[in-house]
């Protein structure tokens, strides 16, 4: 009876007691690694318990944190355009420059409220089991003629768009030009409509492979991390350099984190180079650390760093997406939906 | 009741006593208390606090307090006073400063495309007097009256924006409902795709149901137990985990696929996944419990001896169940149908799951607006526009079909 009256006590008690530092990134194999070499690298070299959770990205569960003053995130991971924005309207900190070392990073590796984490890119893959000839560019992607079956892309406009205008025919340095015109948006998604029935939509980084597994889809647009690996653990998917679109993810503090200090610290390790050279070890993580970017032994050994490849790919732009995002995703959402 | 209270007091015995009704009639009021309380607490309270979330507009007064109050003085006509444009430039320069000016941007810039860059762009500077002078010149909208009577409308505290949004309407410059564009509006789509969907599952379920509750209510008690129990067993289970059962069982390798192609009926793996018919399948499948647990129990209580009388009396077969057995059970169809279809047109997992993007059901909509964008005003506004149109479905079969006794 006491027993259990004291167990009541401890959960009643527990919000009370200060929680574990959190980091939360898109999980993933990059996340398994980033456990072993960042979180608890961490946690051994401080003593600071850290604990890791997985969000798909939605700025709203963030943004809800904030707002309730229920924050239970501290360190995130996100895509550049979230970051500039949710730094604007105030769901992270103003990164503190006196802990972490601004100058180790990549040029435009820093922001207000973001240190550089780690590059990412998506390519086109499909299985050459089963079709052992597929398209090599988006433009080849739309001939549905060819080769026949689904075509799954990320749900949303960023990335969606770049991919309608390349594939029909804009040349890279065009496509955000041509999109922040109402003309180049609606030929953006005249170019989806042609082949609307044999599109679908991904909204978790698994799924692409999960789904180009089973064979319910043909093609898929898919991170390159998760590709690369699973290509390495003997599945035959040949990574399509010249269909990469990349960008860089920021590691941020979420706004009133009660562990803001540690938070901080937490974040200048893991992007520090002795930690992010150990990564690299077991990932091909392309970090916004220049010592380690730009190692030539780290480069040899990773043939699937985003930044090998930066040449071949279109750099996704944060500026346009943080000005055009939100009318493109709606008119997104309203087109797919349709 | 009639007959019960008849029965109580047979003529030429004592009634009752009077007074020991009443306290008996007090506690059965006590007793519905709990319910009414139930009813005001986790009904109408969510109801109204949605009613009101769905045209609540405070984040200008909220953000920009003193320019809320000089753009209400306002008349609206031409352009306000440098007073309204100083305190516009100085307030948001510090709404940015603390950064708090997120949900004022997200706010005006759903009604207006372009006014995150401008609110930003404007915010980030910071103009010398004359500020109506200044201003301009950082971004030639703020010498465009609609742009300022934008901003007087989102002062007033109460919008009707999220609710005409909601059905493909807008408000034009001056704060007059229009058509939105056509190829722009998609919510009129999703409502009249998610009522026939449920109308559609709806119909499946009672024609699937109706001969399975029959023959279970005619099984003798042991029988119908373990019947019920085939019934009731998936019932439990999470509908995840029903709606990923069927994943697996339709993917383009799975084992609905090789029985087809071994038994010769396909040649190659058909696309049954991410389709209308596998949306319909599964949600025909979590929601058949649904009708066949109200049949059971109205076909068990109809008096067998009604048809036997019929039968004696000449009726053959189909009349006896046209015109006997199909009326009595009216009542549990009509109970099994609306629960299937209140909950089918709530679905949204079943379709994310199993069905393409033509296949999402409004809800799915709701849930993104609270879980992806966080706009409370069209989330509520939805789902009012969604138990509106419930209401109207229901009433509609309710005056139409024969339920009523």
């Amino acid at each position: 009876m006491f027993r259990k009256l004291a167990l009541i006590a401890c959960l009643v008690a527990t919000p009370a007691i200060a929680r574990d530092l959190t980091v939360v990134a898109g999980g993933g194999g990059f996340q398994d690694n980033a456990r072993k070499h960042l979180f608890q690298g961490f946690a051994q070299a401080t003593g600071q318990k850290v604990v890791d959770d997985i969000y798909d990205g939605e700025q709203a569960k963030i943004a809800a944190m904030v707002k309730n003053h229920d924050v239970t995130w501290d360190v995130v991971m996100v895509e550049a355009p979230e970051m500039v924005r949710g730094c604007e309207d105030g769901l992270f900190e103003k990164m503190d420059w006196s802990i972490v070392d601004k100058a180790k990073f990549i040029p435009n590796g820093t922001a207000t409220c973001g240190a550089g984490a780690v590059g990412w890119g998506v390519t086109l893959f499909y299985d050459t089991k089963r079709i052992p000839q597929g398209p090599t560019s988006y433009a080849q992607l739309w001939d549905t003629k060819t080769w026949p079956g689904k075509r799954l892309l990320r749900n949303g406009a960023k990335m969606t768009l770049e991919i309608a205008l390349l594939a029909d025919g804009v040349a890279p340095a065009e496509v955000y030009k041509l999109l922040a015109t109402q003309a180049g948006q609606d030929r953006a998604f005249a170019k989806l409509d042609a082949i609307k029935p044999d599109l679908m939509w991904w909204k978790s980084g698994a799924q692409p492979l999960q789904l180009v597994g089973s064979g319910d889809v043909a093609f898929a647009v898919g991170y390159v991390g998760r590709t690369a690996k699973a290509a390495q653990d003997g599945a035959a998917y040949p990574l399509l350099w010249p269909t990469m679109l990349f960008s860089f993810d920021f590691w941020t503090v979420v706004k009133g984190s009660p562990n803001t200090t540690q938070a901080m610290k937490l974040v200048n390790y893991m992007t520090d180079a002795a930690p992010l050279r150990a990564l690299a070890q077991d990932w091909a993580v392309s970090p916004a650390t220049a010592a380690v970017a730009q190692d030539p032994a780290i480069r040899a050994k990773n043939k699937a760093m985003v930044a090998e490849h930066a040449a071949d790919g279109l750099f996704i732009d944060t500026e346009f997406w943080v000005q055009y995002g939100d009318d493109l995703e709606r008119r997104f959402a309203a087109w797919v939906a349709r | 009741m009639a007959t019960t209270s008849n029965a109580a007091s047979p003529p030429g015995l004592p009634a009752d006593p009077v007074p020991r009704t009443r306290p008996l009639a007090r506690l059965g009021l006590l007793l519905t208390l709990p319910a009414l309380l139930l009813v005001g607490l986790a009904l109408l309270l969510p109801l109204g606090l949605n009613l009101a979330t769905a045209i609540r507009d405070p984040e200008l007064a909220a953000t920009l307090p003193r320019s809320a109050a000089l753009l209400r003085q306002w008349d609206g006509a031409g352009l306000p006073d440098e007073a309204a444009f100083a305190a516009v430039a100085d307030e948001l320069h510090t709404a940015l400063e603390d950064q708090r000016i997120g949900g004022l941007i997200a706010r005006l810039n759903f009604e207006r495309a372009g006014m995150r860059t401008l609110l930003l762009r404007t915010a980030r500077a910071t103009p010398a007097a004359p500020v109506s002078m200044a201003l301009p010149a950082i971004d030639p909208q703020w010498s465009d009256p609609a742009t300022w009577r934008l901003l007087r409308r989102a002062s007033l505290g109460i919008t009707p924006l999220y609710l005409l949004r909601a059905i493909d309407l807008d408000l034009t410059a001056d704060g007059t409902p229009i058509a939105q564009p056509a190829g722009q509006g998609v919510f009129l789509t999703l409502f009249a795709r998610s009522f026939a969907i449920a109308i559609v599952v709806t119909g499946l379920c009672v024609l699937i149901g109706y001969p399975v509750a029959h023959a279970i209510a005619g099984l003798p008690r042991a029988w119908g137990r373990t019947a019920m129990a085939f019934v009731l067993v998936p019932f439990w289970i999470s509908i995840l985990v029903r709606t990923t059962a069927w994943f697996i069982l339709l993917q383009h390798d799975g084992p609905v696929n090789a029985a087809l192609l071994a038994l010769g009926l396909i040649q190659a793996p058909a696309q049954l996944m991410f389709t209308r018919f596998a949306v319909l399948l599964a949600m025909v499948h979590v929601l058949l419990p649904f009708v066949i647990l109200p049949l059971v129990g109205t076909m068990r209580r109809i008096d067998r001896g009604l048809l036997r009388a019929a039968a004696s009396l000449g009726a053959p077969a189909w009349r006896r169940f046209a015109f006997v057995y199909l009326p009595l059970t009216l009542p549990g169809v009509g109970a099994g149908a609306l629960i299937v279809f209140m909950m089918a047109v709530g679905f949204y997992i079943t379709p994310a799951l199993l069905g393409g993007a033509g296949d999402q059901m409004v809800s799915a909509t709701i849930a993104g607006y609270v879980n992806g964008s966080l706009n409370w005003g069209m989330a509520s506004s939805i789902s009012v526009w969604l138990l509106l149109g419930c209401g109207l479905i229901v009433a509609a079969a309710y005056y139409l079909a024969p339920i009523r006794r």
